[in-house]
C-alpha cells in the first residue's frame, strides 16, 4: 500500500484545485443551526473537517438520493404514451473529509444494489465519485463501529484513507482511483513520514469506540434466525414510534418506493423515493391486510434485515455502527443495547 | 423521584393500570420506560431532561402499547394539554387513561448536555410557558418549582420573519426545508397526529405528492400546519424528532400566534373547551381563511 502525507492547508488546496477544474466536491460542511451536513460546496473554506460532529445525514444519499426521476411519461393521441428516460449523467465527484463509516455504508449497499439487477443510476454515480476518508476519532457513546467489523479507521469504500497526524494526514491509497487522485495532483503531497504517529491515532480512536461499543454483531446471526418469536421483540419496540428517522440517516438503510405522480393532465414523472420498513404502509396489502400489524414486527425486521437477512444472502451485515440511528431516535431506542441483549441471549456469542 | 414511584407502584399493585408511562435514565439520556411492575417503577424519574411527550403512546394506534393493558402516564403540563385535546377530540375516554401529573418548571433545550436549567438552557417553548401544575390530573407529585423565564428566541425569529419580504421569507423556508425527506418522524412523535391514514400517504387520490422534492415537502407541512392550528400543544416533539434539525416549532408557534389573535383560542388542559378548527362561530373573522 502507497501512503503519503499532505498538509491541512494542501487538502484544501487540493480541494480548491478540484473545484477550479470542475470538479464537484462534497465534504461536510457547517448548514444552519450548527448543524454539519455532507453537501457540495463552492469554497473549501466550507469545509468543516473532523467534526466534532457527525454529519446528520450519511452519503447515501449522493448516490441514492431521497427523490429521483426515473422517467417521465406523455399520453399521446391514440392511446400510445411516450417515455423519456430520465438523463443519467452524474457530475464526476470527489469526497473529502468522509467518515470512515459512511464510505464503508457505500460498499455494502452496492451488493443488494447491483445484485440480481444492477441500479443504473447508483451504480453511474458511484463510479463518478472518488471517496477521501477521514479516519475517525470517535464521536461519542452512540458510536460501535467496532461491533461491526469496522472500525474508525476502515477502509472500505473509500479511495483514500487520510489518518491524521501532527500538521496534517497521512494518507493511504487503497484503489485505483485514489492513486489516481495523487498522481493528479502530486503537488499537494509529500513522501510518507508519518506511519507511526497515523498508528497511535488508529489504536486510540479504536481503543475509544471499544471501551463502550457492545460484543460482536457478527454471530448474532444464528440466534436471529431461531427467535423470531421471542419475547425481546415485544420489549425493546415499547417506545417506538415507527418514525422512520432511524432510516433516514442511515447509511445503510435502502428501501425505496416507486410512485407516479402526474405533471399535468397528460404528462408525468416516475419517481423513486426513500422509504422505511418502520411505517404501518411499508407493508399494508391492497386488501387492507398488514403482515407486520404492530411495531414490534417493525422492529424486528430492522433488526433482522441488518444482522441476520442481508448477513445470509450478502455475507454482510447492513450496518455500520455509525450510531446515527440511536443519536435521531425520538423515542430512545437503542441499537447498541439491542445487539448487548441479543448477545447475551444467544449466550454470550461474540 | 420517591413520591412519584410509591405511586406508580400502588397503581400497578392495586391493579388501577397495567402499565405506567413514564421516564427512565436509558443508557444514553432519559427515555420513555413502560413500567408493568414494582422494580420497574422503580426506575422513574423526573427532571428538566425530561423532554418527551408521552400523551403520544396513549394513541390506540399503537396496537404494541394498547396491548399492555390500562395506562397511567407521567404528563408535564404541555402533556396533559396534549391528553386533553385527544379527549376533546374523542381519540380517547377520560376513565381509560390515570394522568399522573408532574409540576414543571421547564425542561432543557439538550437534554444531554448535562446543564443546569436556567434562563438560557431551558428549551425555547418553556420559557413563554406560564403552566407550572397540569390540571386534568388523576395525581399531582413534584414540588412547586421556580418559576424560571427566559426571552423566547423562536419569538424573535418569528418577528424576524415577519418583518421580511415574502422573498426573503420564501428563501428562508426553501433553504429550511430543503433537508426534509419526508421521513414523517415529525408526524409520528406528534400527539395530535393520530389519523388512521394520513392524508400525505393516501395514494387513491392522491392529494399530496409523496416525493420529497420541494413542491412535496412544501405541501406536506402546510397541510401539518393548518392541521395543527388550534390543535399543537408547543410541546416541542415534532422539531426534536426532526433528524435534520428543520425548525418545525416556527412554524407551529406562528400559527398559534395567529390562531390566539384571531379565535382568542390558547392550548388548554381542559377538554370541554372547543377547539377553533372544530367549531365554527357566527362571529368568526372571515377575512382569512384557517
Amino acid at each position: 500500500m502507497d501512503a503519503m502525507t499532505i498538509s491541512r492547508a494542501d487538502l484544501l488546496g487540493l480541494a480548491e484545485d478540484l473545484l477550479g477544474s470542475g470538479i464537484r466536491v462534497v465534504g461536510p460542511a457547517k448548514a444552519s443551526r450548527g448543524m454539519v451536513e455532507y453537501r457540495a460546496v463552492a469554497a473549501a473554506s466550507e469545509l468543516a473537517l473532523e467534526g466534532p460532529e457527525l454529519p446528520a445525514r450519511s452519503l447515501k444519499e449522493f448516490y441514492l438520493p431521497p427523490t429521483e426521476p426515473l422517467f417521465a411519461w406523455k399520453s399521446l393521441a391514440g392511446g400510445k404514451v411516450e417515455l423519456m428516460e430520465a438523463r443519467m449523467a452524474p457530475p464526476p465527484t470527489v469526497v473529502i473529509g468522509a467518515r470512515p463509516c459512511d464510505a464503508a455504508g457505500v460498499e455494502v449497499l452496492d451488493k443488494v444494489m447491483g445484485w440480481d439487477y444492477r441500479d443504473e443510476p447508483y451504480f453511474a454515480r458511484r463510479e463518478a465519485t472518488t471517496i477521501v476518508s477521514i479516519a475517525c476519532a470517535g464521536i461519542d457513546s452512540s458510536c460501535f463501529c467496532t461491533s461491526v467489523g469496522l472500525g474508525p479507521d476502515a477502509t472500505r469504500g473509500s479511495d483514500l484513507l487520510l489518518v491524521p497526524i501532527e500538521g496534517g494526514y497521512r494518507a493511504e491509497v487503497l484503489t485505483e482511483k485514489g492513486a489516481r487522485l495523487v498522481s493528479g495532483h502530486q503537488g499537494r503531497f509529500r513522501p510518507d513520514s508519518g506511519a507511526a504517529q497515523a498508528q497511535e491515532f488508529k489504536q486510540k480512536a479504536r481503543a475509544k469506540v471499544a471501551a463502550h461499543a457492545p460484543p460482536d454483531a457478527r454471530p448474532l446471526r444464528s440466534w436471529l434466525e431461531t427467535h423470531f418469536d421471542h419475547p425481546l421483540w415485544a420489549e425493546v419496540a415499547l417506545r417506538c414510534h415507527g418514525c422512520g428517522a432511524c432510516a433516514a440517516v442511515c447509511p445503510t438503510c435502502h428501501c425505496f418506493d416507486i410512485v407516479d405522480e402526474p405533471e399535468g393532465v397528460t404528462t408525468g414523472v416516475r419517481r423513486r423515493n426513500w422509504d422505511t420498513c418502520q411505517t404501518a404502509r411499508f407493508t399494508v396489502h391492497a386488501s387492507g391486510h398488514n403482515p407486520r400489524s404492530d411495531q414490534n414486527s417493525r422492529i424486528r425486521q430492522r433488526v433482522m434485515h441488518k444482522f441476520m437477512i442481508y448477513p445470509k444472502r450478502f455475507n454482510e451485515i447492513l450496518c455500520t455502527g455509525c450510531g446515527r440511528c440511536v443519536r435521531a431516535c425520538p423515542g430512545g431506542m437503542d441499537l447498541l443495547e439491542v445487539i448487548s441483549r441479543v448477545s447475551a441471549l444467544a449466550g454470550g456469542a461474540g | 423521584m420517591t413520591e412519584l414511584r410509591e405511586l406508580a407502584r400502588k397503581l400497578l399493585s392495586d391493579g388501577q393500570v397495567k402499565v405506567v408511562i413514564g421516564y427512565e435514565e436509558g443508557p444514553r439520556g432519559v427515555r420513555p420506560l413502560f413500567a408493568t411492575d414494582g422494580a420497574a417503577a422503580d426506575r422513574l424519574i423526573f427532571d428538566e431532561r425530561c423532554v418527551q411527550n408521552l400523551a403520544t403512546y396513549l394513541d390506540r394506534r399503537r396496537v404494541h402499547v394498547a396491548r399492555l393493558g390500562k395506562p397511567a402516564i407521567v404528563a408535564k403540563p404541555c402533556d396533559v394539554k396534549a391528553v386533553a385535546g385527544l379527549l376533546r377530540e374523542t381519540q380517547l375516554k377520560r376513565e381509560d387513561v390515570v394522568i399522573i401529573g408532574v409540576r414543571c418548571g421547564g425542561v432543557l433545550a439538550d437534554p444531554k448536555s448535562l446543564q443546569r436549567l436556567g434562563p438560557d438552557t431551558m428549551a425555547d417553548r418553556c420559557r413563554t410557558c406560564e403552566t407550572r401544575e397540569p390540571g386534568l390530573v388523576d395525581y399531582l407529585v413534584g414540588p412547586m418549582p421556580e418559576a424560571v423565564r427566559g426571552q423566547s428566541g423562536r419569538d424573535a425569529k418569528i418577528a424576524e420573519l415577519d418583518a421580511m419580504t415574502p422573498e426573503e421569507r420564501w428563501s428562508f423556508w426553501q433553504k429550511e426545508l430543503s433537508r426534509c425527506t419526508r421521513c414523517q418522524a415529525c408526524r409520528q412523535v406528534c400527539p395530535l397526529c393520530y389519523c388512521d391514514r394520513c392524508m400525505a400517504d393516501k395514494t387513491e387520490p392522491q392529494w399530496i405528492e409523496s416525493s420529497p422534492h420541494p413542491r412535496g415537502i412544501l405541501a406536506w407541512h402546510l397541510i401539518r400546519a393548518i392541521h395543527l392550528a388550534g390543535r399543537c400543544v408547543d410541546c416541542g416533539e415534532c422539531e426534536r424528532a426532526c433528524p435534520v434539525s428543520i425548525p418545525l416549532g416556527l412554524i407551529t408557534r406562528k400559527v398559534a400566534q395567529v390562531v390566539a389573535q384571531r379565535f382568542q383560542h390558547h392550548p388548554t388542559d381542559d377538554p370541554s373547551v372547543p377547539s377553533p378548527i372544530g367549531t365554527w362561530r357566527s362571529d368568526d373573522p372571515q377575512e382569512f381563511i384557517l
